[in-house]
């Protein structure tokens, strides 16, 4: 399938920071998460292809679109979750919607008010006494409420309870479902991603460190778990992180095979999407034995 | 689109708003009462120039709190040219409203005299270039340095007003022998220059920001 996002090359800097040549691309159909630990760079990437921030370089483009030339084209196809939401405190639901609806060219108040019931939102209620996750449930009314083709999501899982989560992934797999055509979903939780991502792009300090099937990333790395005793200066090398304790040692692989022959005796388990992300993450404290 | 974004400027303070509108309505009475030798134009002065910058910053202040909220708006399809247009809007809004409760107000106090068009249309000019000047240092610099800025300007006003207000008086003025309508044309014509100049300026400074 076509892709409907392409980021090319792109880079931007700031004094302590800076996106370097990130490139990454999402097919249609996929719901994309986007993973790597705070300050990694999700949000300032998000930005920057959405527009709100400028690049020093780098091509984007959605749906086949230039970004650039086609700003309002492709954000009327596009639909926003931003973490808490972005609203104005003082306005309430009504007003906010009012607002944010002129905006687009689609927008349809059969969708809004279906999501509107579904979340039990007051539109009378001012945005500013929302709690979190009503916050999520509005912001994800808005960007459903005008036919997006694409959805785009920053960290919207954070700080959400498990129902909330859970309402949350269950909306996503319904938008899909209904002729959504991909999402991009940016988060620090991976746990989320574990149960509806088909793709994993990670990024680390400005750079992409792989983007993945998940399924083939989730059969790519191995957990093994042995006696210390077993690791010597050829294991080791095998491992992208170990963590030792009393009890022995826990490192991940992308060699079970050969971890297997050397250390027989060492259980092989299957990873979960934030165990490869730690093992990608450069300077934490268990890469060093 | 942009009636929505005026409009969202004049609910997301409304209680200022309320607070604002009253002033000005109460200003030009009041310092008739205090000086009635000026017949409501200080105060009709007052009035517009206050309400315009007291509730322009009241906005910016309110969108300096929800930095989140401007960039939904900038997600949206808004374009930027339409948000930075909306504030513009706002403050001519406000300034008519002014205009249209002094001159309810000539109606019911005679010494006011007539409406002045021209003390409209100069104060207008005022206001115009006060905005003009303004919104493209904001979309510059942000909320915080123009406020300082501002703050100063209104805390030398007391010792600089008098002073123009007595060079006014003294100044020989060539104005009354220029043809009334060339006056206010070229006012009206000027203002709405420095507007979209400004205007231009503003959007260029908001198209370079990085919204965060």
């Amino acid at each position: 399938m076509n892709n409907i996002l392409e980021v090319t090359g792109l880079t931007k800097s700031y004094n302590n920071f800076s996106l370097n040549n990130i490139t990454f691309s999402i097919p249609g159909g996929c719901i994309a998460g986007f993973i790597g630990n705070n300050g990694a760079g999700k949000t300032t990437t998000l930005r920057t292809i959405l527009g709100l921030a400028g690049r020093t370089s780098g091509n984007i483009s959605f749906f086949g679109l230039d970004m650039d030339k086609n700003e309002s084209q492709v954000k009327n196809r596009l639909g926003i979750v931003l973490e808490d939401g972005g609203f104005y405190e003082d306005l309430t639901l009504g007003e906010m919607k009012n607002l944010v609806s002129s905006a687009y060219n689609s927008w349809s108040e059969k969708d809004y008010k279906r999501y509107m019931d579904m979340f039990s939102l007051n539109p009378a209620q001012k945005t500013g006494t929302l709690s979190k996750g009503m916050r999520m449930k509005y912001a994800l009314t808005l960007a459903l409420s005008h036919k997006a083709e694409m959805l785009v999501m920053d960290e919207p899982s954070n700080g959400l309870d498990p129902l909330t989560r859970s309402q949350l992934i269950d909306t996503l797999a319904d938008y899909m479902d209904n002729g959504g055509k991909g999402v991009l979903f940016s988060t620090h939780i991976t746990s989320d991603l574990d149960k509806i991502a088909d793709m994993l792009i990670m990024i680390d300090n400005g750079n992409i460190i792989f983007q993945e099937d998940k399924d083939t990333l989730l059969d790519t790395y191995r957990i093994a778990k042995g006696d210390t005793s077993s690791l010597n200066s050829q294991t080791y090398g095998l491992f992208l992180k170990i963590s030792k304790n009393e009890f022995g040692f826990t490192g991940i692989t992308k060699h079970a095979e050969k971890v297997k022959h050397y250390i027989p005796d060492a259980i092989i388990e299957r990873p979960s999407v934030e165990d490869i992300m730690l093992a990608n993450i450069k300077g934490g404290d268990n890469n060093v034995i | 689109m942009l009636f929505n974004l005026v409009k969202k400027d004049f609910i997301i303070s409304k209680k200022y708003v309320y607070f604002m509108f009253f002033a000005a309505a109460a200003m030009p009475p009041y310092i008739y009462l205090r000086m009635p030798e000026y017949k409501g134009t200080p105060g009709f002065i007052l009035s517009a120039v206050f309400t315009v910058l007291m509730l322009i910053q009241n906005v910016s202040l309110k969108e300096y709190q929800y930095p989140k909220a401007a960039m939904l708006l900038c997600t949206a399809p808004f374009p930027r040219k339409i948000i930075v247009l909306s504030k513009y809007i706002f403050c001519i809004a406000v300034y008519t409203f002014c205009c249209i409760v002094f001159a309810i107000e000539t109606l019911f106090i005679p010494a006011f005299g007539g409406l002045d068009i021209k003390l409209l249309l100069i104060m207008f000019f005022v206001i115009s270039v006060f905005i003009g000047i303004y919104l493209p240092i904001q979309y510059k610099f942000g909320y915080e340095k123009t406020r300082l800025a501002i703050l100063g300007i209104i805390m030398f006003s007391p010792v600089i007003t008098p002073v123009m207000l007595k060079t006014a008086k003294t100044t020989p003025v060539v104005i009354p022998y220029i043809p009334p309508l060339l006056i206010y044309s070229t006012l009206f014509l000027s203002s709405i220059i420095i507007l979209l100049i400004s205007a231009y300026i503003s959007v260029y400074f908001y198209k370079k920001t990085d919204i965060a």
